[in-house]
Order: structure tokens, then sequence, then C-alpha cells
């Protein structure tokens, strides 16, 4: 269970699938692993895993791990240090774990931006040291002592163009307009944008959806509920309800909807318009094994505009900066969430709220959709 | 002799240092985070929202137990009076689940269940219903999948009871003039029953801790104290309140425990008559 599958995690291919939403009950697995590791004050393991001459980056697994490794090839030559990927998912109570008892396993985290906020505020992550990372290289998305943007993605509407070519839906009041758009739908299951998309549809204006009126957003998932076939947990899920049918309509990440879009010869089609787009982060585990300044130097070389291009090249990431767009093919410009013009279409989510109401809500929203 | 009784202190060592410490370490965590006291008890005890997923819980398990040992109860019936050759087949397709990993199965009910999956196919096919019926991602699709991987466990300690029935009972039965179903009713029945009190607590037990199946199958609307507990720990990183409903899982799995110890003995579990 999911567990829980971040945007990062895509497979290509429909076979693959499968195998993936297996990663996911491996991770949890791994997670589980590693906290009785560190209960049981395992801290020499870390020796095994990464010595002081390589640097190890956690992310969420899956086609993540290699997508890693092809855009950051070139950081070995750089630094002369080896870069390891480690795909078993730096969920907050994981690197809290880590760093309270002294077994700190990663030099750097991919993870959710309100984590970063929420673990700086505990004080189990060093602080990002602006001297070395060039914090001008970041043109959308956050910048904090204890994290900074590394790339984004959007929550897009992903919907049947054999059905609704014609007239495709523009807005999440479109999306919650089951008369005008007959069928079923599909949402995230983790609760990020989904406040915000029910108050955009509930015509909240854009400007003045925070701080998230909670009631209100959830008064209008709760409207949506009947309709809603289920919430996906993995990105392969969103795009087989999407491919199969089930769904006339789903909240998605960009990444999938493309790929969706692909696999169906343009049967399935997506749009940025009103989309939610969000930055990921970059943060550093307190005592992490590789020291701190081993860490800037890889978030130094993974901010560097030609590696960001990299990373929308192989992944469909987008650069946290528009001046990497222009190294971008107009192919992948028109998909990049954080082209000037798709960044026009669409709304900023607000991570700073998520880090002060993250727990109450998500409590709260899923119960209302376990009910 | 003495020096054989050495030989099963692995055992006693392995559940000390593999069970009960990290338990106790769990019971800490729940009455010291994020502060020393009750506090996390007292969530558990106010929340609507954690109540609701422990009566769900409770609810499905139960109903998993009764449907499930339903089954078994036929299947494990069947094979008492089956030829040689007979059980030997009902033996392979008991245990054959085993060998499928559990992802596997739920993945398989969801192909089959879903709208446009073989059974709502076949269903609209041959014009029994209109449109699809929602058979999963909900409560009846948890249902489908934990029942299918509880009957095998549900399964075995009927074999063992039903073996020992002694047929000369049953012809006892029939000589002294009941019939067919009064033979099943007043003599097998209540001589299975320890059978299927075991087979009852086995299911619930395990039920009680699923995670894997009712996450995919109920389509995160028939979450279960299990995914609770992983939520609160890995997505909220609120391991006191993790802790806490660990501990209440556990103790609901004691008493299911000392309840069926009191009513049949614990030597059933084992498989020697109490």
């Amino acid at each position: 269970m999911k567990d829980k599958q971040r945007f990062i995690d895509d497979a290509v291919e429909i076979a693959q699938q499968r195998v993936e939403a297996g990663t996911l009950s491996r991770r949890s697995f791994n997670q589980l692993l590693m906290v009785m590791a560190a209960a049981a004050g395992m801290g020499p393991l870390r020796h095994a895993f990464a010595d002081s001459a390589s640097v190890v980056v956690a992310n969420w697994g899956g086609d993540a791990v290699p997508a890693f490794e092809k855009s950051f090839a070139g950081f070995n030559a750089a630094s002369g240090l080896k870069l390891l990927i480690d795909g078993s998912g730096p969920t907050e109570g994981a690197v809290k774990t880590q760093v309270n008892s002294g077994a700190v396993r990663w030099d750097v985290c991919d993870g959710e931006m309100y984590s970063s906020y929420r673990l700086g505020k505990e004080g189990v992550l060093t602080p990002i040291d602006y001297s070395v990372v060039d914090k001008s290289l970041i043109g959308y998305g956050d910048i904090h002592d204890f994290g900074l943007a590394n790339y984004t993605y959007s929550y897009v509407i992903g919907f049947d163009a054999k059905k609704f070519g014609k007239n495709p839906p523009k807005s999440w009041a479109d999306f919650w307009d089951v008369k005008k758009y007959p069928g079923k739908r599909t949402l995230y299951k983790w609760m990020s944008a989904n406040l915000e998309c029910a108050l955009l549809a509930d015509g909240v204006p854009a400007d003045q959806l925070y701080p998230l009126d909670v009631d209100r957003a959830l008064r209008k998932i709760e409207e949506l509920m009947p309709h809603v076939v289920t919430h996906w947990s993995t990105g392969a899920e969103s795009q087989q309800l999407l491919r199969d049918g089930e769904v006339s309509m789903g909240q998605m990440w960009h990444t999938r909807a493309e790929l969706v879009k692909q696999d169906t010869g343009g049967a399935i089609d997506w749009t940025f318009d009103n989309a939610i787009v969000a930055p990921s982060v970059w943060f550093v585990p307190k005592n992490n094994p590789a020291g701190a300044a081993n860490a800037m130097k890889f978030i130094a070389y993974a901010l560097r505009p030609e590696v960001q291009a990299k990373l929308m090249e192989v992944y469909n990431m987008g650069p946290v900066d528009s001046k990497a767009n222009s190294l971008l093919s107009p192919e992948l410009q028109r998909i990049n969430p954080t082209s000037p013009e798709n960044l026009g279409k669409q709304v900023s989510m607000n991570n700073l709220w998520y880090a002060d109401h993250y727990s109450e809500t998500l409590d709260r929203y899923l119960a209302l959709i376990g009910g | 002799m003495r020096i054989y009784a050495l030989l099963i202190l692995p055992l006693p060592l392995l559940i000390v240092v593999g069970y009960l410490l990290p338990t106790l370490g769990v019971l800490g965590w729940s009455l010291s985070l994020p502060k020393v006291g009750l506090q996390n008890y007292a969530t558990i005890l106010d929340s609507a929202a954690i109540q609701t997923v422990i009566w769900r819980t409770l609810r499905i398990c139960l109903l998993t137990t009764v449907i499930s040992v339903a089954i078994a109860y036929l299947i494990a019936f069947r094979w008492r009076f089956a030829s040689a050759r007979g059980r030997l087949l009902i033996e392979l397709f008991v245990l054959l689940p085993f060998w499928l990993s559990m992802l596997i199965r739920a993945f398989a009910w969801l192909v089959l269940l879903r709208n446009d999956g073989l059974v709502n196919q076949s269903l609209m096919g041959l014009g029994l219903v209109d449109e699809p019926l929602a058979l999963v991602r909900n409560e009846l699709g948890a249902l489908i999948g934990m029942v299918h991987f509880m009957v095998p466990y549900a399964v075995l300690p009927l074999l063992s009871s039903m073996r020992q029935v002694d047929d000369s009972l049953l012809r006892a039965s029939s000589s002294l003039g009941a019939g067919r179903w009064q033979t099943l009713r007043e003599v097998f029945l209540p001589l299975t029953l320890p059978g299927v009190a075991a087979a009852s607590a086995t299911v619930f037990v395990f039920s009680l801790g699923c995670f894997v199946t009712p996450a995919l199958l109920g389509g995160g609307k028939a979450a279960m104290l299990a995914e609770s507990i992983y939520i609160q720990m890995f997505q909220l990183s609120n391991w006191g309140l993790g802790a806490a409903l660990s501990i209440v899982l556990m103790a609901m799995v004691a008493v299911c425990a000392v309840v069926f110890g009191k009513l049949v003995g614990f030597g059933r579990f084992t498989g020697r008559q109490a």
C-alpha cells in the first residue's frame, strides 16, 4: 500500500506497470527493514552502502532510479565522487528515523517540498550552503534554509479525446461537471493538489487560494465522490484507468498524461490549462555520510541548466528555471511545466501552507475518501 | 538429557530479541512521542476518523472469517469423504495459492472485477445487468480478495479436525437410525466444532493485519488499521500515534487469542486434542 508513489516514478510501458506496482510493497518493505536496522543501532551498515568517496541520492524508486543515473551521469567526472541512487523513498518518517538513530544512509534526498520545511523545523536537516549552491539558477520554485526546488511537475487534466475532443475540458470546474462531461473520474490519493482543484472548481480565484479553505474544499470533493472510481496511488494506475476507459477524465501527473497520450495515439489527451504546478526539493539529512560539502557539490551540479535540461529530456521532469527551457527541443518545450507559455496557464502549489497543515488535513481528507 | 534442552534455546531467544523487545519499544513510543503521556490513546478514543477505521477493520475481518470458514468447511468436508486421489487433488488446489504472491492475486482480482473486467463484461453480455457492478475498489472488493486469501488458512485446521472424526461413530449413528442430515448435525458437526473455532481464530487474527489486499482492492475506500498505521508512521511521521494504533491492533489479536484459548484450548493450534 502504497504506499506511496510520487510523480517521479514513471514507467514507459504497459508491461512495466505491474512490476512497478510491485515496487510499492518493496519500498515499504525496505523502509521497514531500514527502521528496524536503525532501531537496532546498526550504524555500521551505512559504511557498507556508502563511503566518503560517494554521494547517495535518495528518491522514490522504479524508473526514477535509472532516470537520475542517466541525467546525473556527468557528476563523477565533474566532482570525482561516485553517485549512488537509492530508490527506497525519503519519506519524513524514514529521514527522521535515520537522523535520530545516527544511522544516516542518504546524502541528498529528492523529497516533498513541505517535508523539507517540516523536517528543517524539527532540526534533522543540514542548512543549504548558498555560497556553493547558486540560487540564482532557480527561476521557479521554493528556496529556503533547508531545501530548494530541484525539478517541477504538474497535476493536469487527462481526458478521453474521443468523447470530449471537440470541446475539451479546460478547468477544474469542467472536471467537476459530470453533466457536461459524463463519465467517472480519478484523483491522486495523497491529497496534494486535490484541495486546490476542488476550490478552483468551486469558483475560488487562483490568486486567493491560500490559505486553503479546507472545509469548503472537502465539501466539494465529497460532492464528486460518487463519480470517483478510485483515488490512484501509483502513476501507472492513473494511466491504466484512462487507457482502459474506466474513467473519462483524470487528475494526473503531466508525465503520465503524455505517456498515455502516446500509448493511445492521441485517444487520450491532456492540457496544462488550470493545472497545478509544484516543485520537488533537494534536502540534506543532518550528519549525512559523505559530509555536507559533498552533498552541496551534488546539488550545485544538479542545478546546472544543461543538467536540468537533461532531466527533462530523459524523463520529462520540468526544469526549475525557464532559461533551461531554451535548451530543449520544441516538442519538449510543449510538455515542459515551466516553459513561460505553460507556466502562465497554471496555478502554483504553495508548499508553505502544506508544511503547516499537512498532518491534520490529510487525516480528514483520508477519512473522507475512505468513507 | 539436560544438554538437549539447550537445543530449544534459540526459539525463546528469537522471540525475546525479535518480538518482545521491539514490542516493548513500540509500547514505549506510544507513551512517549511526541511527549510522555496517554495523549495518543486519547486521540484514538476521540477521533471519529480512527474509530471508523477500527470498526471497518472489525467488520471486514468478521465477514471475511464467516465467509472463509464456511467455504473452507465445505472444501474440508468434501476432502474428508473423498477417495485418495480426490484428496490429493483437493490438497493440491488448497495449497496452490500459497505459491502465488499476494500482490499477483490482488492484481488478478482487479483485472477480473473492474468495470470492463471479465466478470462485468460477461454479466452485461448475458444481459443480466445494464451497467457494470461496482465489484472492486470498495469494501466488497477488499472482502473478495481477503476471503480468497484466507480460505486455505481455514481449510488446514478443519482438515486436521475432520480427520480425527472416527468413521465408526458415523456408522454407529446411522445404525441407530439417524439419517444423513441428522448424523451430520448431531455427530459430525459437534465433533468438528473445535476445528471451526481454530480456523475462525486463525483467519480473524490474520485478517486484522492485512495490508496489501485491502489497500489494492479497496481502492482507498476500505482503509484498514494496518494501512492507517503505515500512514501515521511514514506519511505523517507521527510515530506516537502509529505506535499506539499498533498496540491497539495487538491488543485486539491478544483478546482473540485469549477468548479462543478459553473456548477450545491452545492445543488446537498445534493440532493436539485439548
